[in-house]
């Protein structure tokens, strides 16, 4: 009886809004391009076509997202590997189940003036740095460089950024944090030119770190419903990334659909979608256990103060990935 | 509910015992209670996070915050001297100077008395979340720039109080002092200031809570990599929460210390009032 019911709403509707799974994502950072595959995949219907309702909630600059799935408030979140490592490491159970973004994006960018043309000349500068969980690559990066952060005349001056390029344009810092697809614009877009400028990638310095990853908690895994979920969640996501990936544009504009704040602009959410477009280029949503291990070896060369003190175990899974992208 | 019942057997223990106590009204007891209702709580907060097991990253236990309190005893007093000596402090020492001089020039002048009061008004009215980035732009990330901030701040509440003071003395007493010839700034340091102490005192004491949460937030928009606000944010980025409480627990000692210490001087400064009297 209960299958003949089932059979007839089936056949009385479409499948998607019946009982679908509810997921609830949470974002690294604001609505912006930098998370256009999750938009797009929720505008254009991928998800519902998995059978998922999906929430996706933006983040900002007093959300930490370990925090949020600590409290429960979310099934899965956009992260970075640093950060959740770290978390990790303090006793929450965080689990990488796939990454969409191939490489890093970080890069610090150093006003040419301030007589800045190499990683030898950071010595003495002031140099603008995020904290809230994105220090890590930076401080991984000045102890592989020997720096001391302590500031002084053989190391660096640290000064905590806030969320904008307002340093560099006044001067106080000689160079900041910077992502590809949108801190370094808004320099541009503020004045300077790009010949004003010196930049330094992280992933051309050799301590790039992963970024934008997928994360759950661990004992979710166990539950074989929740990693069904997921896998739907992850396909339909990657459908997303690749949409995004073709058509940047439209990606961008979807953004803006969903930006609820009406901060965002189109022109420079369309610059955002066509650089994340080339970090998110070569994955396919699974993990390479190369690009971890390499990111645990820059994280654990921290020097006298490591971001993680010993080699995480488990801190990835291929067990969401293989169903997704097997169907 | 078998874990819950020695919590609940703590709970009811104590406030038995307090209850029992508060029959005798000796300063020794009223002191009791007070320690014994402070001590419970922590004993019940630690007692509930380890029953139930709750994650530190939602609710460290005590024991950890007063382990990291330990554990990071000089990251602590680097940050105190950062945000409270030097961010706090002169922030409110120059935001009351500033002040109480001009409450003495709009009490001098009607036409000051015009123009500034609505000013005043207007920066009492800003947010703080609006003017640290700017603050933080013209005044560098040091600790100038969050002295600033208090002085923002604080400014307006000891402004108001201090106008309030002044007109505080009734005609008689002015019209005595007159008698005696005394010219305005006679009258002012002999009369109309000290008689103004008390409402002054009011809005200084206000005013040393405003200080405090004013310095912490300020870091929020740009610091060097110490002070208060600045490790609180980053902590919690961190997932290290014991180290948060850990700060919160300076910033709550160091807020009663600094609103104790003022009201000592007010004691110490207007025995004659009133107010004071034991």
């Amino acid at each position: 009886m209960k299958y003949l019911l089932t059979g007839l709403v089936a056949g009385l509707m479409p499948a998607a809004s019946f009982a679908a799974d509810d997921v609830t994502l949470q974002l690294k950072w604001v609505t912006q391009a930098q998370f256009a595959g999750y938009y797009v995949a929720l505008d254009k219907g991928f998800y519902e076509a998995q059978d998922l309702n999906v929430t996706i909630q933006p983040g900002g600059p007093d959300i930490a997202p370990p925090q949020v799935m600590a409290g429960g408030g979310a099934d899965v979140m956009v992260d970075w590997l640093p950060s959740a490592l770290a978390a990790r490491e303090k006793g929450l159970p965080l689990v990488n189940i796939a990454q969409p973004f191939k490489s890093s994006g970080m890069m610090l960018t150093c006003r040419k003036d301030s007589g800045v043309a190499g990683p030898d000349d950071f010595k003495g500068k002031v140099l603008g740095v995020w904290f809230g969980g994105n220090e890590y690559p930076f401080l991984s990066w000045m102890s592989t460089l020997g720096l001391s952060t302590e500031g002084g005349a053989e190391g660096v001056e640290v000064l905590k950024q806030g969320f904008n390029v307002d340093p560099l344009l006044q001067e106080q810092a000689a160079c900041i944090s910077t992502m590809t697809y949108n801190e370094y614009w808004q320099i541009i877009d503020a004045g300077m030119t790009p010949e004003e400028l010196i930049t330094f990638k992280y992933e051309d310095e050799g301590v790039a770190t992963l970024e934008d990853g997928l994360y759950v908690m661990e004992e979710n895994l166990d539950d074989p419903a929740f990693v069904d979920k997921m896998a739907r969640f992850v396909k339909a996501s990657m459908e997303g990334w690749k949409y995004a990936e073709e058509n940047p544009d439209e990606a961008a504009m979807i953004v803006l659909d969903n930006d609820e704040t009406g901060a965002q602009t189109e022109e420079h959410q369309k610059r955002m979608a066509a650089e994340v477009a080339k970090l998110t280029a070569g994955s396919d949503g699974a993990l390479d256990p190369a690009d971890f291990d390499r990111t645990v070896e820059i994280l654990m060369a921290g020097g006298s103060d490591p971001v993680i003190s010993e080699t995480p175990e488990g801190a990835w899974s291929h067990v969401v990935t293989d169903i997704a992208l097997t169907e | 509910m078998t874990t819950a019942l020695p919590i609940i057997a703590v709970w009811l223990g104590s406030w038995g015992l307090n209850a029992w106590l508060s029959r005798f009204d000796t300063r020794l007891t009223r002191v009791l209670v007070a320690l014994i209702f402070g001590a419970s709580l922590i004993v019940l907060w630690e007692m509930t996070v380890r029953a139930y097991d709750v994650p530190a990253v939602i609710l460290p236990a005590p024991s950890q915050i007063a382990a990291s309190f330990a554990e990071n005893a000089r990251t602590l007093w680097i940050d105190f001297v950062q945000t409270i000596l030097k961010g706090a402090l002169s922030g409110w020492l120059i935001g009351a100077a500033a002040a109480i001089c001009t409450a003495i020039a709009i009490d001098r002048s009607p036409f000051l008395q015009r123009g500034l009061l609505p000013i005043g008004n207007f920066v009492a009215a800003l947010p703080i979340v609006g003017i640290a980035p700017i603050l933080v732009m013209w005044f560098g990330f040091d600790w100038q720039s969050k002295a600033a901030v208090v002085v923002v701040m604080v400014f307006f509440p000891i402004l108001v109080n201090t106008i309030a003071g002044l007109a505080a003395t009734d005609a008689l007493q002015r019209d005595l002092i007159a008698t005696w010839s005394a010219g305005y700034w006679q009258s002012l340091w002999k009369l109309r200031l000290p008689a103004a102490l008390p409402f002054i005192f009011n809005g200084l004491k206000i005013s040393t809570t405003l200080a405090l949460i004013g310095a912490i937030v300020a870091e929020f928009f740009g610091s060097p990599t110490r002070g208060m606000g600045f490790r609180i944010s980053t902590a919690v980025g961190q997932l290290d929460m014991p180290l948060v409480w850990a700060e919160i627990v300076v910033a709550a000692l160091a807020g009663t210390a600094f609103y104790g210490i003022v009201a000592l001087i007010e004691a110490r400064l207007t025995f004659w009032h009133p107010s004071q009297r034991k």
